[in-house]
């Protein structure tokens, strides 16, 4: 019997990392594939419009992938990925508010898609996202980070440079307000 | 499944949280998300290599010292193997000159005038050190000069 191959592992993400800066297009496609619906989630549980989801989602690969030297793997490239993602949509916000077409709290908390769908959702969902938008932007990103993404204090603390004690907080604050709200 | 009313625990709160923005996320496109992220790289990438753009500020110091230290080496140089033309062009160019007419001159020029303002101007003296007692002074002199200082 001949003897098994080794099966071959998936490249981790450093693997992809390095790959992606030495021009492998590749390597970069594969990271998008693995994280972009996480960021997704989390973009559009922080208020983003589903219409500027797609948009949001590439820039903050493309900044990512620009600033990808910076990335010193203090913490897993997924958070960090969605810290680029809340710049980016806190700078989506901004323009909003410039452009003053729409009050920002309610394009941020507008829901587009099925409107069955919404229903389905329930009313209670729509208050936490409406809630969420009313966070302030730190409490927001910990408890998403925690909450929707199941990650650690530390972990959300070295990707947002604060302490894990800070973050607990950070945490405990929002639970509280959303719970209030959500009565 | 949660209520929608009655207080909200942490476990449901943490529920409600998963859920949000799945759907949305799912209707996401993702092969069609990195396309267009490589796209985008790649049109950023073309942009970065223009000529103007490659110009980066660091790059823009170091040839602006480059001509600076060409420059004055230049001038050391033609003072070094020129000194006599030098001082003559000064006394000629400064003579007669305005302060607006320093606009008009060449960097060469300029800095001729201004290593000869450097140099010790040779003066003759007025009054010779001998002469400066003011018992020496007649009636008329001495009246003049407490006069003078009167006024200053």
């Amino acid at each position: 019997m001949p003897p098994a191959e080794p099966a071959v592992r998936p490249a981790d993400d450093a693997q992809l990392i390095v790959a992606w800066q030495s021009g492998d297009e590749r390597a970069a496609t594969e990271l998008v594939r693995r994280h972009a619906r996480a960021v997704a989630r989390f973009l559009a549980g922080a208020g983003a419009p589903e219409a500027d989801l797609d948009d949001l989602v590439q820039e903050t690969f493309i900044r990512a992938f620009r600033a990808v030297a910076s990335f010193r793997s203090q913490c897993q490239f997924r958070t960090w990925l969605l810290t680029i993602g809340g710049n980016a949509l806190k700078d989506l916000g901004r323009r909003l508010a410039r452009r003053r077409v729409v009050p920002l709290d309610d394009r941020l908390a507008s829901k587009d898609g099925d409107p069955h769908e919404r229903t389905v959702a329930g009313e209670t969902e729509e208050r936490l996202q409406r809630g969420l938008t009313r966070l302030p932007r730190m409490q927001r990103e910990v408890f998403l980070l925690r909450a929707q993404q199941g990650l650690e204090y530390g972990e959300i603390a070295a990707a947002l440079d604060t302490t894990p004690g800070a973050a607990r907080v950070h945490y405990h604050h929002a639970v509280k307000r959303l719970k209030e709200w959500l009565k | 499944m949660m209520h929608d009313s009655g207080p909200v625990h942490d476990q449901e709160l943490r529920q409600l949280a998963q859920r949000l923005g799945a759907a949305a996320a799912d209707r996401l496109d993702v092969e069609r998300t990195a396309q267009a992220v490589l796209a985008r790289l790649r049109a950023g990438d073309a942009a970065t290599r223009s000529p103007i753009q490659w110009m980066q500020p660091a790059w823009m110091r170091a040839a602006a010292v480059v001509v600076v230290m060409l420059g004055a080496g230049l001038l050391l140089h033609y003072h070094i193997h020129h000194p006599t033309t030098a001082a003559a062009g000064i006394d000629s160019t400064v003579t007669g000159t305005t302060a607006g007419e320093l606009a008009d001159f060449s960097p060469g020029q300029l800095q001729d005038v201004l290593a000869a303002l450097n140099e010790p101007v040779e003066t003759t003296p007025l009054v010779h050190a001998g002469d400066a007692g003011v018992e020496d002074l007649s009636e008329s002199q001495l009246q003049s000069l407490l006069r003078s200082m009167e006024d200053y």
